[in-house]
């Protein structure tokens, strides 16, 4: 009897989930910004014949719907080449684990994917199953910021097409900053903003800005102020460099002073950062200027209280690159592909148009890497704009502060960044930030691991 | 044919044949393949002899992730062997009422998922000083530590998770060894004036022994291939200096995520090397061997 | 029986319930420590998802910040949760089914027969069962992967339906039937497979529960394998999919915490259908050297 009334629950609980299950399916996709993002798997609906389908691998799951409203463009514009994506969304890791995994065995692979800059040379390595986008590219070339596509290039050969430029930027919380006395547009220098970062301290009690631990946002930016590199002009590995030493040693500093603080996550886009900055104990981000997406997104108390301003350099005058670009999505085509060529033409189409790029801003927040869309300000001062409204002052009045000294680190297109950043992300500064170690003793101790990974003497 | 098929001599190949079959083709060939694999170096398509092994013997990571493991595996031998095997005679004992209850409640962790268990324990670490853990060191007036950031502390969680999950099955294990002993023994015992403590030491534990053979080698097994729980309490494979870098971990680092597929393989044989070798000496010093041969 | 006898057996008897609630209550808080984590994801349930990453998961009940949204999410909202939990479901059953069913007729064969190659074949159960999946896991992927079976539940379940350790333990189970049931079998005439599926099955029903509980929770449980062969995420196991909300993008604690309550539910029902049968289970078939 008993056993009979579990049977009949399990039962109920199968038939629910069945129910559920259907009823699930039928719902559409409405606003990604809310809701879960998780796995998922969309298919455009293209009507009429000769209409090419592509599988697209995404690990972000707002890009789909922007790869699918500017491929309907396409459509319009081309209907004799009409192409119907079907966009899968993954997680981060497993998404570039299963694509490595698919090139591995030249079985299973999309079309067309999305590669994290982070992760692309690792792709680069070998036979290169991507394929070569230079003719595409070629039609867009000029209006596009060409450090974007240089990250992932190879011997002159380009791979993987921009997002965005990702100008690191710096966000202040404006209206805690004032509360104690600061203004965010005195701070031109590191000194003024470290200054800055100890007055807030002794003000608020709070922390002024986060130490990295588990991202390079700062740490790269720095180095590349200081004309740093991973690597040296042979390309061999040069982790315990003067300028890294130096950038560390500064961070470290700051970190003395108490005003600056590791942060759980290890870096401010990450889900377990994100309260803080939203609460206010924590006010500034040095983060790429992507992030306003996830201030728009996720930090949604402190709207209209952020500020997005240039970051601070070491020395004002001496003519070192103002910012850098930070992370990013090359979208690449799998050689092998039955219909690799449309896709390449589809995806140039839709990353680096001037069209496109006016949404790559009014969809997903980033700065486009076309930038004659830059100054259109009926577009970067569109009042019904969320990302206008979110801020205090227009984001784009930064960006073009900055447009014409983007640096860039060599290190981004060597095959052994991948682990460098591995290396870093996980053993280096947390060995420095977390637990105390000597700055020049963890460099040396990294620049060993990793010279013993490439067999460098 | 159809008299061939059902004969006595033919019958019992037929039995065995699901077996050979995926032995065959699900062990065998990939174990060669594996091993085919782990003398090249996949992405340059290029035979390297042992290269990849003696490459892994000076790796400072693999060998930091194959001493995590290994410590791993230590740590849950100590606490999942004796204590399970103590809570389950007691919970044997004529004097415990309602057993059967407790057997079950010890049991459901066990049926959460790594991914369930290690989410929740994850966040119950939580660095905030609201997080169960700081809130319980905060009643003892210790200040919020990073649980998951220093390697004591780290490595004391993934024992905890492993405990909360295993404790219950081992104790049914156990349970299962100890109600086969008769209980005349006991009674026997009993009369003669042994103490419970006594009869502990000379009745249940040599004759649970087989039992406790069996749990020793599945945990040394499960224990030095470890990687799914610290994979869900770091979320991923990368944790602060790879505090929780384990063998199979490293294995999937390499291969998966850095498709170095032939040192990733040669990793994978390590491990097997590693497993049996405590196996055998584990095996060697219980007598099992020696009991085998009898 | 004199005074002073009685009184010993009294306060013996005494100390005996001393000892039965002493151990009762270490028993019980045992207990509580074991359903803890249990009991804070389930409060947690009931909060909003940001809070558990602001404040961790704890004790705390602050009823003006619960509420039931998380399980008006989990039914109503737009998600894969069900086809991933319906996905584990079917997995589980197959794997369970054809494992048992597998393992068990294997398992006799072993148990029941004298044949030539039997010690070493039964050695060959031993060695596998000691070998970790982890060791093959990257070369057994590029064969399925050869074979055009990816992303499909065959690879998932295929490889491991003749399972080391179920096989073992059927043979552990089965050894000790008498070979005169077997003949008596045989004079009815029964044919050799008609006396596995008619006389010895039936007898096994506590060996199948043991294994269907253990093989019903490691199939339930599964992550590594599955999150190697399959790809597309409607083919996903729960195990896989909750993994999939664990990234920093949208409102997934929520949903991550309410369903990970609910993918404990079948797995707990299989149990305790099964539990009774359990001990018995794996007393019979387990470990006697």
């Amino acid at each position: 009897m008993k056993k009979r009334g579990l049977a009949a629950l399990l039962c109920a609980v199968l038939a629910a989930s069945t129910i559920a299950g259907c009823s699930s399916a039928t719902g559409n996709s409405a606003s990604t910004e809310k809701g879960v993002s998780s796995a998922g798997k969309k298919a455009m609906e293209v009507g009429g014949d000769n209409v090419t389908t592509l599988n697209v691998w995404t690990f972000i799951e707002l890009h789909q719907d922007f790869y699918v409203s500017m491929a309907e463009k396409w459509n319009e514009a081309h209907p004799d080449k009409k192409v119907k994506l079907v966009l899968s969304n993954m997680p981060y890791d497993d998404m570039h684990n299963k694509l490595s995994l698919a090139l591995e065995s030249g079985e299973g692979a999309p079309d067309i994917v999305d590669i994290e800059l982070g992760k692309f040379p690792a792709y680069m390595v070998g036979k290169i199953g991507l394929m070569e986008l230079n003719d595409v590219i070629a039609p867009y070339k000029d209006k596009i910021v060409k450090s974007r596509l240089d990250i992932y290039s190879k011997d002159g050969k380009e791979y993987g097409l921009p997002t965005h430029v990702g100008t690191t930027v710096a966000f202040y919380n404006e209206k805690l900053l004032n509360d104690a006395g600061i203004n965010y547009k005195d701070i031109k220098t590191w000194d003024q903003f470290k200054e800055a970062g100890v007055k807030y301290h002794e003000a608020t009690g709070k922390y002024f800005s986060c130490v990295e631990t588990s991202a390079q946002w700062m740490v790269n930016l720095m180095l590349a102020q200081k004309g740093g590199d991973y690597i040296d002009k042979d390309g061999k590995l040069n982790i315990a460099s003067k300028e890294m030493e130096e950038v560390l040693e500064y961070i470290k500093g700051m970190q003395e002073t108490g005003a600056f603080a590791t942060i759980p996550g290890g870096q401010p886009d990450n889900e377990e950062a994100y309260p803080l900055y939203n609460s206010g104990d924590y006010a500034v981000q040095i983060m790429p200027f992507w992030q306003t997406s996830r201030f728009v997104n996720y930090m949604t108390d402190i709207k209209k209280q952020v500020a997005i301003a240039p970051v601070p350099v070491f020395n004002e005058n001496d003519g070192e690159v103002a910012t850098i670009g930070g992370g990013g999505t090359g979208t690449a085509i799998i050689k092998s592909g039955k219909n690799a060529q449309l896709a390449a033409e589809v995806m140039a189409f839709i990353k680096l148009s001037e069209e496109s790029n006016k949404e790559v801003w009014n969809v997903l927040g980033f700065d486009p890497v076309n930038t004659s869309v830059w100054n259109d300000t009926s577009l970067t001062q569109n009042p019904d704009n969320k990302f206008i409204q979110y801020f205090t002052n227009y984001p784009f009045d930064t960006l073009l502060k900055t447009k014409d000294s983007i640096g860039i680190l060599q290190a981004y297109t060597d095959e052994k960044y991948p682990s460098i950043n591995n290396e870093f992300c996980n053993v280096t500064l947390n060995s420095i930030f977390e637990d105390g170690m000597d700055v020049k003793e963890a460099l040396l101790q990294s620049q060993q691991t990793l010279s013993n990974e490439f067999k460098e003497k | 044919m159809k008299k061939f098929f059902y004969s006595k001599k033919i019958a019992p190949y037929v039995f065995i044949c699901p077996f050979v079959i995926t032995v065959l083709l699900f062990w065998l060939v990939p174990i060669c393949n594996g091993v085919l694999l782990s003398f090249q170096d996949v992405l340059k398509e290029q035979w390297v002899g042992f290269d990849n092994y003696s490459r892994l013997l000076t790796d400072t990571i693999f060998l930091k992730a194959l001493w995590n493991s290994f410590k791993y595996m230590v740590g849950t031998l100590l606490l999942l062997i004796p204590f399970p095997l103590l809570f389950a005679s007691l919970l044997n004992s004529k004097l415990m009422k309602k057993a059967d209850i407790f057997k079950s409640i010890y049991f459901i962790p066990a049926l959460t998922s790594v991914v369930v268990a290690g989410t929740i324990f994850r966040l119950m670490y939580g660095e905030a000083s609201t997080s169960l853990f700081n809130q319980i060191l905060g009643y003892f007036g210790v200040g919020p530590i990073k649980w998951l950031k220093g390697a004591g502390t780290s490595f004391f969680a993934l024992l905890l998770l492993a405990c909360w999950r295993w404790t219950g099955v081992n104790i049914l294990y156990f349970l299962a060894g100890l109600q086969s002993i008769p209980s005349e023994l006991y009674e026997a015992a009993s009369i003669d004036g042994a103490s419970k403590w006594q009869q502990f030491k000379k009745i249940s534990m040599p004759l649970v022994k087989p039992t406790t053979v069996y749990v020793l080698t599945i945990s040394i097994y499960a224990g030095l291939s470890m990687f799914i729980e610290s994979n869900m309490l770091f979320k991923g494979n990368n944790s602060p200096n790879n505090i929780g870098l384990t063998i199979v971990g490293y294995l999937y680092r390499q291969g998966v995520e850095k498709r170095a597929l032939g040192y990733a393989c040669a990793v994978g044989f390590i491990l097997l090397f590693v497993v049996m070798a405590v196996n055998i000496l584990q095996l060697k010093i219980t007598g099992t061997f020696e009991e085998g041969r009898e | 029986m004199n005074k002073q006898g009685s009184e010993k057996v009294h306060s013996s008897r005494e100390r005996k319930r001393y000892a039965s609630v002493a151990l009762i209550i270490l028993f019980s808080i045992l207990a509580l420590l074991i359903t803890l984590p249990i009991w804070v994801m389930f409060v947690a349930s009931f909060k909003p998802g940001g809070d558990l990453l602001q404040y961790g998961l704890n004790l705390d009940i602050n009823v003006s910040r619960m509420n039931l949204d998380n399980y008006v999410l989990l039914f109503t909202g737009q998600h894969e949760y069900w086809k991933w939990f319906f996905n584990s479901i079917c997995l589980t059953v197959i794997t369970v089914l054809s494992t048992l069913i597998i393992s068990a007729f294997v398992g006799y064969g072993f148990a029941a027969y004298e044949f030539k190659g039997k010690k070493f074949l039964f050695l060959l159960v031993l060695l596998i069962l000691s070998i970790p999946l982890e060791v093959v896991m990257l070369p057994l992927y590029k064969q399925m992967s050869a074979w055009k079976m990816m992303d499909s539940f065959t690879a998932v379940v295929l490889p491991f339906v003749a399972h080391a350790s179920t096989i073992f333990f059927f043979r552990q189970y089965l050894v000790s039937i008498p070979q005169s049931l077997l003949e008596a079998g045989r004079i009815d005439g029964a044919t050799e497979y008609g006396i596995f599926f008619r006389l010895i099955i039936p007898l096994m029903k506590p060996a199948f529960s043991a294994m269907a509980i253990l093989n019903g929770m490691n199939a339930w449980n599964n992550y590594l394998w599955p999150l190697l062969v399959i790809r597309s995420s409607e083919k996903y196991p729960l195990t896989l999919g909750l993994n999939t909300l664990i990234n920093p993008y949208g409102d997934n604690y929520s949903l991550l915490v309410v369903g990970s309550v609910f993918s404990v539910i079948p797995i707990f029902i299989l149990f305790v259908a099964f539990q009774k049968y359990f001990i018995e289970g794996m007393m019979a078939g387990a470990v006697k050297g």
